[in-house]
């Protein structure tokens, strides 16, 4: 709903041309980057970036905007309210066939850490044998309807995603989706018994935490964005190696975040990040392959039109080191 | 001129007209400054979202209306009951009233999470969202009838012994029906706002949605053609919802005073 109130200012904004505030050091381009949900570990190498002047020593000045539930990243960065944002690629290809002009320039992860979190004691050992239970999904992001076009679900009732896990724990046919290493490290610590499904592991996984821009940005700044797409390999390669010092950063902006679940995030993510393709290939890089495939599972579960995007231009790897 | 005619020029025309404008400033706007839909969909893109998925929205708004009505209904009834008790009890009036007020003035999107965890999900989740935000109005009005009486009819009937519930049946009642129908005016379209919010904690099972779903599907990505049209919905439900009690009420006022006995 807060989202219509956003339109008629959006469209003031498109008016207004851009001016900020000038810059602190005059050297430095001033440029902001918008994230999808409030910072959190997903979010570590961009603050690993800018705690340790990857940022500054590739002559960017970046902010770093935290998000919420509903953050309209998407339409913040096509308009050009924020030069780059932090952005899922099943959204990215939603954009698109909205005639968002916004480009995917590098995925940290390279694995969806999206999961199905359901009792250790109800048996299930797969995301395709979940039956006759209540099931938490939210609606809004494409894989609760690619997952319910592939499997029969029966019995399964599907209830709106709550977003904490009190009824988890109050429930035991009760599952939800979740990200791996958030909701059931939190359910663990409050003595449940969840186990994580991971969703990527029956196909579908569209990249994580892709830094965007828009389609204009791409052609005609073409330094800004080499730079920003540089500090952030940076970032991302740091965090990995040592997350101590972001992760405090991030939990002074985020105090719901104990270092305790950050420092696990971090530890989770290295495998979603540095998979067997990074590894060859370096952090960052995303394939056409992998960009049309979700496409037809998009198409396949009735979220975009056939026709309607082109996955081609969705992303680009020339800036990646 | 005949009386349908006459009707329609003076009260369904220019409402119709100036909509007509709108969309058209609407649709000229979109195409000069080339808004991008994702932004601001053009009617156009509105309406082929309209044709595209109209079976799926008119059972969403046939569910969310059900959601609405049932939830207005129960709301009806028990805020004339609490009102009843309320015009029957001083003392009770002045300990609950406030507890009624606190109804009106707590922010929905914030009980209505524990409001399903009590109730639980589906279709009685729905309905007790939109029955908590459709009392207060039917209470306060209701109330306010029941006991702004004439005092020289309330000496009338004591004079002729008058049992209360006697006074309740043939006076009160009867002249608590305009107030009541002014509650119901202000409750129906409350209903309608509480359903779609009680959707969005409550859902449905899997292959059941209603207006609330649809909201947060599509908004979620970035579909703003389809949401434009949801709005619409929305907004003709609440428009049928009001209108059905609207003639309702006169239709049931010109009987009652009549002079029902």
């Amino acid at each position: 709903m807060k989202k219509l109130l956003l339109f008629p200012i959006f469209l003031l904004l498109l008016g207004c041309g851009g001016d900020k505030a000038p810059p602190t050091d005059p050297s430095l381009t001033r440029v902001r980057l918008a994230l999808n949900w409030f910072p959190e570990a997903e979010h570590g190498g961009f603050y690993a970036a800018l705690e340790h002047g990857y940022y500054r020593q590739n002559g960017l000045e970046v902010e770093i905007l935290g998000g919420g539930p509903d953050a309209p990243v998407i339409q913040r960065v096509a308009t050009d309210a924020v030069e780059f944002g932090v952005s899922n690629a099943d959204d990215v290809l939603n954009a698109r066939a909205q005639q968002a002009p916004v480009v995917a320039l590098m995925a940290p992860y390279q694995i969806n850490p999206r999961c199905i979190m359901v009792h250790a004691g109800s048996g299930i050992e797969r995301i395709g044998d979940i039956a006759d239970i209540t099931l938490a999904l939210s609606q809004r992001p494409a894989f609760s309807h690619y997952l319910r076009k592939k499997f029969p679900f029966t019995g399964v009732t599907i209830v709106p995603y709550p977003g904490n896990v009190t009824q988890f724990l109050m429930d035991p046919h009760f599952a939800q989706q979740g990200y791996l290493f958030s909701e059931p490290f939190v359910a663990r610590n409050k003595g449940g018994d969840p186990r994580s499904l991971l969703v990527a592991d029956v196909g579908f996984n569209p990249y994580a935490s892709l830094l965007i821009a828009t389609e204009e940005a791409v052609a005609q700044r073409e330094t800004v964005i080499s730079a920003m797409v540089r500090a952030t390999v940076a970032g991302w390669e740091q965090y990995l190696r040592d997350p101590q010092a972001t992760n405090r950063r991030i939990h002074r902006l985020n105090p719901e975040m104990s270092l305790d679940i950050l420092a696990y995030g971090a530890e989770e993510s290295r495998p979603l990040i540095l998979d067997p393709i990074a590894r060859q290939q370096g952090l960052g890089q995303m394939s056409l392959e992998r960009w049309s495939g979700l496409l037809e599972q998009m198409i396949e579960a009735e979220l975009i039109a056939p026709g309607a995007v082109e996955p081609g231009r969705a992303f680009t790897t020339r800036f990646l080191p | 001129m005949n009386r349908f005619l006459s009707l329609f020029l003076t009260s369904v025309l220019p409402p119709l007209l100036f909509f007509a404008l709108l969309v058209l400033l609407w649709h000229l706007g979109v195409v000069l400054f080339d808004i991008k839909p994702f932004l601001l969909p053009g009617p156009l893109r509105v309406a082929r979202a309209i044709a595209d998925h109209f079976p799926a929205l008119l059972y969403a708004t046939g569910l969310t209306g059900l959601g609405a009505l049932s939830g207005f209904l129960l709301s009806f009834a028990a805020g004339f009951l609490i009102a009843l008790l309320f015009s029957q009890s001083r003392i009770i009036a002045r300990s609950l009233y406030p507890y009624a007020i606190f109804l009106q003035t707590v922010p929905v999107v914030a009980i209505a999470p524990l409001i399903i965890l009590w109730i639980g999900h589906g279709f009685q989740g729905v309905v007790a969202v939109s029955f908590i935000i459709s009392l207060f109005p039917i209470i306060a009005n209701t109330t306010s009838g029941l006991t702004s009486i004439d005092p020289n009819l309330l000496d009338l009937f004591a004079m002729n012994n008058a049992s209360r519930w006697q006074v309740v049946r043939k006076l009160r009642i009867p002249s608590a029906v305009p107030a009541m129908f002014t509650g119901a005016k202000i409750s129906s379209g409350l209903s309608v706002i509480g359903a779609i919010v009680g959707e969005f904690f409550a859902g449905y099972g899997t292959d059941d949605f209603g207006l609330g779903y649809l909201i947060i599907l599509t908004n979620g990505q970035a579909k703003t053609d389809y949401l434009f049209a949801c709005i619409l919905f929305c907004t003709l439900l609440g428009l049928a919802v009001f209108t059905s009690i609207s003639l309702l009420s006169n239709f049931l006022l010109v009987r009652w005073n009549g002079g029902e006995d």
